[in-house]
């Protein structure tokens, strides 16, 4: 492998990792939240932090 | 983390989203600097551009498994006191710890990809690298014994006293790891040191160190907020199978095989 | 406190003499061990002389933990640990009398383990006073730290393969010290087999002194 592809083969899968780890967090926190019943008066607002959470 | 009322309502706050956006925008930053503007090494080339994941990435792994020890030995000295305190001490040793092996395993895919371009091999036996690797397999067996389903405060202390017990260990591992590589093969491959970084390579790194950090936090709030609310629900759970057995109960025709 | 270590220890040791366990079962699978390496390193004599040290504590490895398994599943299924309690008894006792236990268990599966390799490997002893301290360190860090991680598994559903999965990472350094030290032993090696020795002993008095702190932790409710 060149030195490009390693380091785009690097920095691709760290980003695969952490967006995958992220995304799975929230979603669990909104399925679990929705089952209890509590943060959907916020739902404006839950939008907007999708949108958010999957780069970070 | 804010109060315990606000933890339950989202897992998101107006605070951790202004915590989200700063590190989206700081990763943007990261990408140009760490791959656009910072120059190739002369020595390594553009191998270089590995460090700044592998290295923040290693400093928040080791970073995340102080703050669960931390956490875990607080918890301890709270959960003997009070029958149910210091709760969210456990809490947050468990998503210390998960975020610092999220980060262990970037740290070692970043870290075997640079090896092959700058050793010629994935893998090499010295103590760092043992000593990683071996802490990952064992942070891994602490969220294994975080995941099973008993009493909260039962798993929390054995998870307390693991933890502790794998903090101990690491200057042990370490130590006797790096002697069998020092003192038995004194001719091993020649392992180029890693260079002296400067100039704009040493910012850009100090930057990347600063972003993966706020990742990092921002992370680690969320999945606390997420136990937080798996143990309301794990609660709540509990209490419908009780209450549903006591109707059970109390009513003359008992409706076989609706509870465990 | 002494009396109280030997009369647990001699409580699990009754057990094993009545059932046979680690001399019944698990000291012939160590034995098959040995020949499975034959095996998979295709009967390779120098290779097999050179990897002897090394074999020897991967069987123990796989024995031990077995053993500790057992240890702690007699413990759990009657609930012993509640009437333990419920008894005037320290529990700094029960982690002693437990390590104990499992010392010399261990200690009688290398009783069979260490003559079969000398036999099937073809290796010789070239220093007995370190082959055997060696051992002794070895086990002694095997069995605190078993006992250990045996209770932190203990009554869980899932501690058949939970245990060996948290205490494998702890016993690597034992591994690596024990397998090193038994080169020196068997002449394999020449240097430092009495270092890697003492960083054994160094390694069972850490993990005593943290069992003896923990492990009230640990038995609570548990």
């Amino acid at each position: 492998m060149s030195e490009v592809a390693t380091v785009a083969t690097g920095w691709g899968l760290t980003f695969v990792v952490v967006v995958t780890y992220s995304l799975w967090v929230v979603s669990r926190g909104r399925a679990i939240g929705r089952e209890l019943g509590i943060g959907e008066a916020e739902s404006p607002g839950s939008k907007r932090d999708t949108d958010l959470t999957t780069d970070s | 983390m804010s109060g315990g009322t606000n933890s339950t309502e989202m897992t998101a706050t107006p605070a951790t989203r202004v915590l989200g956006v700063s590190a989206v925008a700081a990763t943007a930053l990261m990408i140009l600097l760490g791959l656009v503007i910072s120059p190739a090494d002369v020595v390594q080339g553009e191998a270089v551009r590995m460090l700044y994941l592998h290295v923040p990435s290693i400093w928040i792994a080791y970073g995340s498994f102080v703050l669960t020890s931390f956490s875990s030995l607080l918890f301890l000295a709270r959960s003997k006191r009070r029958p149910d305190g210091g709760r969210h001490y456990d809490r947050l040793a468990g998503s210390a710890a998960e975020i610092g092996v999220l980060f262990t395993a970037i740290t070692l895919i970043t870290g075997m990809l640079w090896g092959k371009v700058t050793w010629g091999t994935y893998w090499q036996w010295d103590a760092r690298l043992t000593t990683t690797v071996l802490l990952f397999v064992t942070y891994l067996g602490y969220l294994a014994l975080r995941r099973l389903p008993v009493d909260p405060m039962v798993r929390g202390r054995r998870a307390a006293v693991m933890a502790l017990i794998s903090f101990i260990n690491v200057p042990i591992v370490h130590y006797s790891v790096d002697w069998w590589r020092t003192l038995h093969q004194k001719a091993s491959l020649s392992v180029g040191r890693r260079p002296e970084i400067t100039g704009e390579m040493y910012w850009t790194l100090l930057y990347s160190v600063l972003t993966v950090t706020i990742i990092a936090a921002w992370l680690t709030v969320h999945r606390y907020r997420v136990i937080r609310l798996e143990e309301l629900r794990d609660e709540e759970t509990l209490e419908q199978l009780i209450s549903s057995r006591r109707n059970e109960e109390t009513a003359d025709t008992a409706e076989p095989g609706d509870t465990i | 406190m002494l009396a109280e270590v030997l009369l647990l220890a001699r409580k699990d040791l009754r057990i094993e003499w009545r059932a046979k366990v680690a001399l019944g079962q698990v000291a012939p699978l160590t034995l098959l061990i040995v020949v499975i390496f034959a095996f998979a390193l295709d009967a390779n004599a120098p290779l097999l002389e050179l990897g002897a040290g090394g074999l020897y504590w991967v069987a123990i490895l796989y024995g031990g933990t077995l053993l500790t398994q057992r240890s702690f599943e007699l413990e759990t299924e009657d609930g012993n640990f509640d009437g333990f309690r419920m008894s005037s008894m320290k529990v700094h006792s029960l982690f002693l009398g437990k390590a104990l236990a499992l010392f010399v268990q261990i200690c009688l599966l290398e009783i069979v383990l260490g003559p079969a390799i000398l036999l099937f490997y073809d290796v010789q002893v070239a220093n007995w006073a370190l082959l055997v301290t060696a051992g002794v360190a070895g086990t002694m860090a095997f069995s605190v730290c078993g006992v250990l991680w045996g209770v932190m598994a203990a009554g869980l559903r899932v501690r058949t393969t939970l245990l060996p999965l948290l205490l494998v990472p702890v016993l690597a350094p034992v591994l690596l010290a024990g397998s090193r030290a038994f080169e020196t032993a068997l002449g394999v090696r020449a240097d430092a087999g009495w270092s890697w020795t003492s960083l054994m002993f160094v390694i069972s008095a850490v993990h005593t002194v943290v069992g003896l702190g923990a492990f009230g932790f640990l038995l609570e409710e548990s």
